[in-house]
């Protein structure tokens, strides 16, 4: 199979660095890759991962161009950031394909897309959402303001799912949602990630005999930091043995304002900022424990949570979405309504049980081995892509009849009349008798 | 030539557009060419079912046709580079039915995108097609008025003119064909008894429900008719139906805006017969002229009493009058060559 992948090939991507292990799995199993890097133009100067194949620009359409009418199909990684993201948008409406969604809340690429294309934006959000969120959408005062607001109502999922033949998502949550936008297949299927450094999977107490917990990502307010910070300083056995590091980007304010909740609360916190891929395994190497928490929750899957199960660390989660749906013998979760107090026991038994921290390292480590692979990945995407290919033909039949209503004046309301929607379920894989 | 003849079908239901599909098929076959009929099942009710069933016959693909001849709506909406409209119907609910509140499309604007839709794909239906004829003047006047095209008046010819030699003016109006409330044989009954006695009132056709054909008898009984009325209310073979109407004083018609000049009518035309109708019965005044090929009534029992007295009164006014029929019919020079020439040009 030819399979060209659009993906941010930058290696500050996560995204881009999954992508590189299904591209390889794609390559091992005898298919055909060409990569297209979809991220902005300026970003382009960074090194790439090592996809180990043809590596293309979106914008260069002539070559682009040639790939995708050669292949058999197309595949889209898309994440909630523009930057990273922008080739994907440019060409999906050209050539639809496969979208393999990280992120369920799309809504900050939407709002960077919506920037360049105004009216487009507009009706597209009339259109899922409805007059009043299209009025309210660009008006709320801050990013934690909007994604409280748009969240649940307007995560801008179906957006793009519409605009897929398929859609693969990393997790059960939201699935009913995507199945209503998305024309074609839509296939739950785990992220594929990695441990590639392999490194120890129980840290030992350092010199200080210290407790070390770890936050890896953008420091967003969904991550909860403050709330771990307000969990190891309420527990006095915590907050005098525990070091909470922070590594990923941060910004100024945020620092400031984290500094002095934990100075508050007497916690040794540490923040790193961002660190290389090296680094960054150390970092991981040395923990004691990571918390992934999220609320509110807006991933498909959570590329840290899996990358720390991989090293075989305890895991501390919401329990909310994909994060749910980790086995509970494998991480820890935590109530989002009672947040501080249920991180703050699940921190203390982790403190003072090693074993337990070895024991739910060691099974988490095995699952995740287990389920998060890349050759399986690469598996399914090939028979997502039979799947599509085989609805094709009815997504075809549909569109044009859709245009037709369109061209003789019918607007949304009689295109979604039940007996339209019915009639049209004769294109259905199995006839409805 | 390979010849496709589209019409719709509701199945199980036969009437003067499928008579008039088969028969063309049988002229264009005499013709010289090759013919067939294709029937695309239509169902108006309920009404927002209509805009699937306009894409099913959109999404049709012909191949092996050389020319298509298409009908009415929906059927007619089908594609095909050399396609003539002899245009029957359009959905006259989406027109002229919805002007005068006759309509089963929904009220507010449901109904209007519905309208819309429907006029939308008529216009590009009309846009795309080489010919539009009409089935009569009203039908083509309102193409014009509310779809902007314009179109020839191609009446349907008689299909089986040999059955209507005509005979001696009788002593009875025959009133034929379907029987129903747009049809108005109660019409007939209620003007009957107002007429004089000598009156008498032939009905004779397939009601299009037990209801229609009941409420016809329980008038009789009502109004007291039994022995001035003969109802005969069944589907009847052709030559019962023509030895009725070569046997009668005059031919009644009645329907409500009839679009053609309606083939009781023409039958009896060329019969010889007088004609008798209404003033609001559409189509059917362009063979029925005042006091010239028969009476023009207002629609109400008295007025049409006294013209069943006058058919009835004076059989040598009745032949004129037939006679004037035959010859304004004659004069029209519709006939099966002729139309299928016109067709296929």
């Amino acid at each position: 199979m030819k399979v060209v992948m659009f993906t941010p090939g930058l290696k500050a991507s996560a995204i881009g660095r999954m992508a590189t292990l299904v591209v390889h799995a794609l390559r091992a199993a005898g298919h055909e890759v060409i990569v297209v890097r979809c991220e902005q133009e300026a970003l382009m100067a960074q090194a790439p991962h090592d996809f180990g194949c043809e590596l293309l620009a979106w914008t260069d359409l002539a070559r682009v161009g040639a790939a995708v009418a050669g292949a058999d199909t197309v595949v889209y990684q898309v994440g909630d950031n523009y930057e990273f993201h922008v080739g994907c948008l440019d060409w999906l409406v050209r050539a639809p394909g496969i979208v393999c969604l990280h992120d369920f809340f799309l809504g900050h690429l939407f709002w960077a897309w919506a920037h360049h294309n105004q009216a487009s934006a507009n009706a597209v959000l009339k259109l899922w959402y409805g007059d009043a969120v299209a009025a309210e959408y660009f008006r709320h005062p801050d990013s934690a303001a909007f994604i409280a607001a748009t969240a649940e109502t307007a995560p801008m999922t179906e957006w793009v799912a519409a605009m897929a033949s398929g859609v693969i998502t990393h997790s059960n949550w939201g699935v009913q949602r995507l199945c209503q936008a998305c024309p074609g297949p839509v296939h739950v299927v785990p992220l594929p990630y990695n441990a590639p450094a392999g490194g120890p999977q129980a840290a030992s107490a350092d010199s200080r005999n210290n407790f070390r917990v770890l936050t890896i990502g953008h420091v967003n307010p969904n991550k909860r930091v403050g709330s771990v910070i307000r969990a190891i300083g309420n527990s006095p056995d915590l907050r005098d043995h525990t070091v909470y590091r922070l590594v990923g980007h941060v910004q100024t304010d945020t620092v400031v304002a984290l500094s002095g909740l934990a100075r508050n609360y007497q916690v040794n916190l540490v923040i790193s900022d961002e660190l290389d891929n090296a680094a960054l395994v150390n970092a991981i190497d040395q923990a004691d424990v990571v918390t992934c928490l999220r609320w509110p929750s807006l991933e498909a899957a959570s590329a840290s949570a899996i990358e720390a199960m991989l090293y075989g660390k305890p895991v501390i989660v919401t329990d909310v979405h994909f994060y749910s749906e980790l086995p509970d013998d494998c991480v820890l979760k935590i109530d989002p309504d009672d947040e501080v107090a249920t991180l703050q026991r699940a921190l203390e038994r982790l403190y003072h049980s090693p074993e337990l921290r070895r024991t739910l390292g060691a099974r988490a480590q095995q699952w995740a081995q287990a389920t998060f692979r890349a050759d399986h990945y690469a598996e399914s995407l090939v028979r997502m892509a039979a799947d599509v290919s085989r609805v094709r033909p009815a997504l075809v039949a549909i569109d044009r009849l859709t245009q037709t209503l369109g061209r003789w004046g019918a607007r949304t309301d009689l295109l979604s009349e039940q007996n339209t929607r019915d009639a049209l379920r004769v294109f259905a894989a199995v006839p409805v008798i | 030539m390979k010849v496709l003849i589209v019409n719709n079908m509701a199945p199980f239901v036969w009437g003067g557009a499928e008579e008039l599909a088969v028969h063309l098929q049988k002229n264009v076959i005499a013709a010289g060419h090759e013919a067939e009929v294709m029937r695309i099942p239509f169902q108006w009710e309920p009404a927002s079912r209509i805009p699937s069933q306009m894409l099913m016959v959109r999404a049709f693909e012909l191949w092996n046709v050389d020319h298509v001849i298409a009908l009415k709506f929906p059927a007619y909406l089908i594609r095909h580079p050399k396609k003539t409209l002899w245009l029957l119907h359009q959905y006259r609910q989406a027109y002229d039915l919805f002007d005068v509140g006759q309509t089963n499309l929904p009220p507010g604007p449901a109904g209007d995108e519905l309208r819309t839709v429907i006029r939308n794909a008529d216009n590009e239906s009309f846009a795309e097609s080489r010919k539009i004829f009409t089935n009569s003047e009203v039908t083509r006047q309102r193409l014009q008025r509310y779809n902007g095209f314009d179109a020839e008046v191609l009446l349907p010819p008689i299909n089986d003119t040999e059955l209507f030699g005509g005979g001696a003016v009788g002593d009875y109006v025959f009133a034929g064909g379907r029987i129903n409330d747009m049809k108005r044989q109660y019409l007939l009954l209620e003007a009957l008894s107002d007429a004089p006695r000598h009156v008498k009132l032939l009905i004779a056709g397939p009601p299009d429900s037990p209801a229609d054909g009941e409420r016809l008898r329980a008038a009789v009984e009502r109004l007291g008719l039994a022995d001035r009325v003969r109802l005969d209310l069944r589907f009847l073979p052709r030559t019962t139906y023509a030895e009725y109407l070569n046997g009668a004083a005059a031919v009644a018609y009645l329907p409500f805006d009839e679009d053609s000049l309606g083939y009781v009518t023409m039958e009896a035309a060329l019969a010889g017969k007088a004609l008798i109708t209404t003033t609001d019965s559409g189509g059917i005044l362009g063979l029925v002229k005042h006091n010239e090929t028969g009476w023009v009534a207002e629609p109400q029992a008295e007025a049409l009493a006294s013209v069943l007295a006058e058919a009835c009164g004076n059989a040598q006014r009745a032949a004129t009058r037939g006679a004037a029929a035959r010859a304004l019919w004659l004069s029209l020079d519709i006939n099966w060559p002729h139309t299928v020439e016109k067709l296929l040009r």
